[in-house]
């Protein structure tokens, strides 16, 4: 059982797993994050903005390039799938106009897939953006939640009960208006838990987006 | 004539707000209006089930091949469904040539995505012999000509193709332990749900149904909405773009459902003329 | 004698046609919206389909791009649902690289490349459903396709198979006729001239028969050009009865 905390007072929702980030571990790019959730683990590394391939180049905005690479074997269809849906959430977010015929690499590493890991690469991309000091008009954050037989909604839930379930609901959360940048649904669901399962992603992304704040405050007044 | 061409092409996005103003688009299409679409199933006789679908100009074929295989080691009394979306050169000029692109596999694992949610076929249903045999079906969407809105075609020519298919009888022959085919005894698949793809665009705070290759590189995000005969929820597709509030996404959900209505009654009328033939 | 008998005592073959006839055919001009040429083309039971794009800038490296006439570009891909058996790859096999190359070779030949140096013409084709004459099939569809995108050509292409059984020459061969192994030509022409813009002869078969078996592939070609020419006519006369309005 990995340890879980309180993090928000919302009756009867349980809380998210135990959150750990650090920021700018690694020093060849030039931002990065490595996001702890649960036992879930992933390592983000952003390059840019910088030179674009002339193929690629954009001239009006920058490219944006997504790389997940699992924990073993190379990537496949699923990742690339997964790639687009970060790279689509990251071009609304970031100021991608500011930085036009560039190119912003985000590279995403999976350590450990215990559960809820396209939040936790959502995540992990958004301290990375923060790390890499990209103007962005917005944060953003990443929640799962899970629906069992009974309707009942598990949020960031553990890989068994990610498999248990009947329905598992991923969304990406802006921090100015709380409304929906990605979402990605697996099983099948009603329209009114489809709806539960957005009211209680917003208030879980309120708890995120307090962490990031948290950690940015703490990582900041340091020195 | 040709002063609204150049208009178009110097600045598209000051050209389609011009329209949307007026509450119409550039094909004389109202926002929530859905481009005509036409359905031909069992054209492809190679095939074990086949269909084409037009959507305005988007055409999708797609042509399903069953093949015997070894059931998977985990879970021995299932069949497998292998979907794959090919975007080939010829559907536009802006493909490149090489390995699928992102949009191709994408679009396949979409796919793949909503066959395991809906639950289309029970993969059970695929099984002949526990642990020794199973059917595979090989499901190939073939972009024939691209202009948007991807997803809803390829999810339409799938279903029309399933329901086309025709599997044979097959049994174990006792001595030799080999499968024999019969192929003048042919039974169709039991399909479970019925699931239907509605696609939205999102610009300037619009929500603009069914989007056409030209609308879909203006807008700002893509929503697809993916719901069953029940009105139930099979997938809800966003991947990023700008945001949407709860509300908006009911929206496209209420209009995804009367959607799913009106695809329902075109492939019923169709399989009920085919079975009249 | 093998199981099937291909050509029966009366001479007729086994889906009825007599030895010189060709399958039905039935095509359509202008298929796709946003191609700047497309037809669609049946064959009996081989249905292909071709898209054109150009002339255009050159894509890819300008170091193999000849300098004084357009690089014609084609691509041959067959569904993985259009053989009997499932296809792995649609295209990039040799199988399907050989015809690549094969249909840029036959359009080389006819079309006036010279017109537009520094540019590139694309014909992709995609087989839908093989059933014998696959090369054929795909020769006479680009054709109409480069006819809708209305690229200059010195003339039609027009693509037919023959064969050569029981000391009869057969056309237009179907998948059993052509699985059965016995000599196959594929023979491309320019009807009016009579000039032959790709001949490829499959398996054994005696020099003093070949005349003959041309001759039967050549009496095919004109044939089809005849056919091909109806729709070109037909599609132009919709056209222009639209464009009238």
């Amino acid at each position: 059982m990995e340890t879980e905390q309180k993090r928000f007072d919302s009756g009867d929702l349980p809380a998210l797993r135990r959150i750990l980030c650090e920021q700018g571990l690694l020093s060849r790019p030039d931002g990065s994050a490595s996001w702890i959730q649960g036992d879930t683990s992933v390592l983000v590394g952003i390059y840019g903005p910088t030179e674009v391939k002339v193929s690629k180049e954009i001239y009006d905005k920058a490219t944006f390039e997504v790389l997940l690479k699992p924990k073993i074997g190379l990537p496949g269809v699923y990742e690339r799938s997964r790639e687009q849906m970060i790279k689509k959430t990251c071009e609304a977010v970031v100021l991608g106009t500011l930085h036009p015929r560039s190119s912003i690499t985000i590279v995403i590493q999976v350590v450990t897939d215990a559960g809820s890991l396209l939040s936790s690469c959502l995540n992990a991309t958004c301290m990375g953006l923060v790390d890499a000091g990209l103007p962005m008009n917005s944060l953003f954050c990443g929640v799962t939640c899970a629906l069992d037989a009974d309707g009942n909604i598990t949020l960031d839930p553990a890989m068994k009960q990610e498999k248990e379930a009947r329905a598992v609901l991923t969304f990406a959360i802006d921090s100015a208006e709380k409304k929906i940048l990605m979402s990605n649904t697996k099983g099948s669901c009603s329209v009114e838990e489809l709806q539960q399962c957005i009211a209680a992603s917003q208030r879980a992304a309120d708890t995120i987006f307090q962490f990031y704040r948290d950690s940015a405050h703490r990582k900041y007044s340091k020195w | 004539m040709a002063a609204a061409g150049g208009f178009r092409t110097v600045e598209p996005l000051e050209y389609y707000r011009r329209f949307l103003k007026e509450n119409c688009r550039p094909d004389g299409r109202e926002l929530g209006e859905f481009r005509t679409t036409t359905v031909n199933v069992g054209s492809i006789t190679t095939a074990d089930g086949s269909a084409l679908v037009k959507l305005g100009n988007t055409t999708v074929i797609c042509g399903i091949k069953a093949e015997f295989a070894v059931p998977p080691v985990d879970s021995s009394n299932k069949g497998y469904i292998v979907p794959n979306v090919d975007l080939p050169l010829l559907c536009s000029s802006r493909f490149r040539p090489g390995p699928p692109g992102e949009e191709a596999q994408a679009a396949s694992q979409f796919m793949a995505d909503v066959i395991e949610n809906s639950q289309v076929v029970m993969k059970e249903d695929l099984c002949i012999v526990d642990g020794k045999l199973a059917w595979v079906l090989y499901c190939d969407m073939i972009c024939l000509d691209y202009d948007g809105n991807l997803l809803d075609a390829c999810m339409c020519a799938f279903l029309a193709a399933l329901k086309n298919v025709q599997l044979p009888a097959v049994s174990i022959n006792e001595e030799t332990g080999l499968a024999e085919v019969n192929l003048k005894e042919k039974t169709p698949l039991t399909i479970r749900k019925e699931p239907v793809a509605a696609s939205f665009i999102l610009f300037d705070s619009l929500l603009i149904v069914d989007p056409t290759a030209e609308e879909e590189d203006l807008a700002t995000g893509t929503v697809t909405i993916v719901t069953d005969e029940e009105g139930k929820l099979c997938a809800v597709h966003k991947p990023g773009g700008s945001t949407l509030t709860g509300a908006k996404l009911q929206d496209c959900i209420s209009r995804a459902v009367t959607r799913h209505k009106e695809v329902k009654k075109l492939l019923d009328k169709l399989i009920k003329s085919k079975k009249a033939k | 004698m093998a199981g099937l008998e291909l050509l029966s005592e009366q001479g007729f073959r086994l889906d009825g046609r007599r030895a010189g006839e060709l399958r039905q055919l039935r095509a359509r001009m202008g298929v796709f919206a946003q191609a700047d040429g497309s037809a669609y083309l049946e064959q009996g039971n081989t249905k292909a389909l071709a898209v054109v794009y150009g002339p255009h800038e050159l894509r890819g490296s300008r170091g193999k791009a000849p300098h004084a006439q357009a690089l014609v570009n084609c691509q041959y891909s067959m569904a993985t649902f259009s053989t009997a058996e499932r296809k792995r790859r649609p295209h990039g096999d040799r199988a399907s690289a050989e015809m690549s190359l094969h249909l840029k070779q036959t359009f080389e030949a006819a079309l006036l490349t010279r017109l537009f140096p520094r540019s590139q013409i694309d014909i992709y084709v995609q087989i839908l459903q093989a059933d014998g004459g696959n090369y054929c099939a795909a020769v006479n569809a680009a054709t109409l396709a480069l006819l809708d995108a209305g690229i200059p050509m010195r003339d039609y292409v027009c693509a037919c198979s023959a064969g050569f059984l029981e000391d009869t020459a057969l056309a237009d061969l179907n998948y059993v006729e052509e699985a059965a192994g016995g000599p196959q030509l594929a023979l491309a022409l320019l009807p009016q001239a009579q000039h032959i813009a790709l001949l490829e002869l499959n398996a054994r078969l005696h020099q003093d028969h070949l005349p003959r078996v041309l001759d039967a592939a050549t009496q095919a070609c004109r044939h089809l050009h005849a056919l091909l020419d109806r729709v070109v006519r037909e599609h132009l006369r919709d056209a222009a009865a639209l464009l009238g309005k």
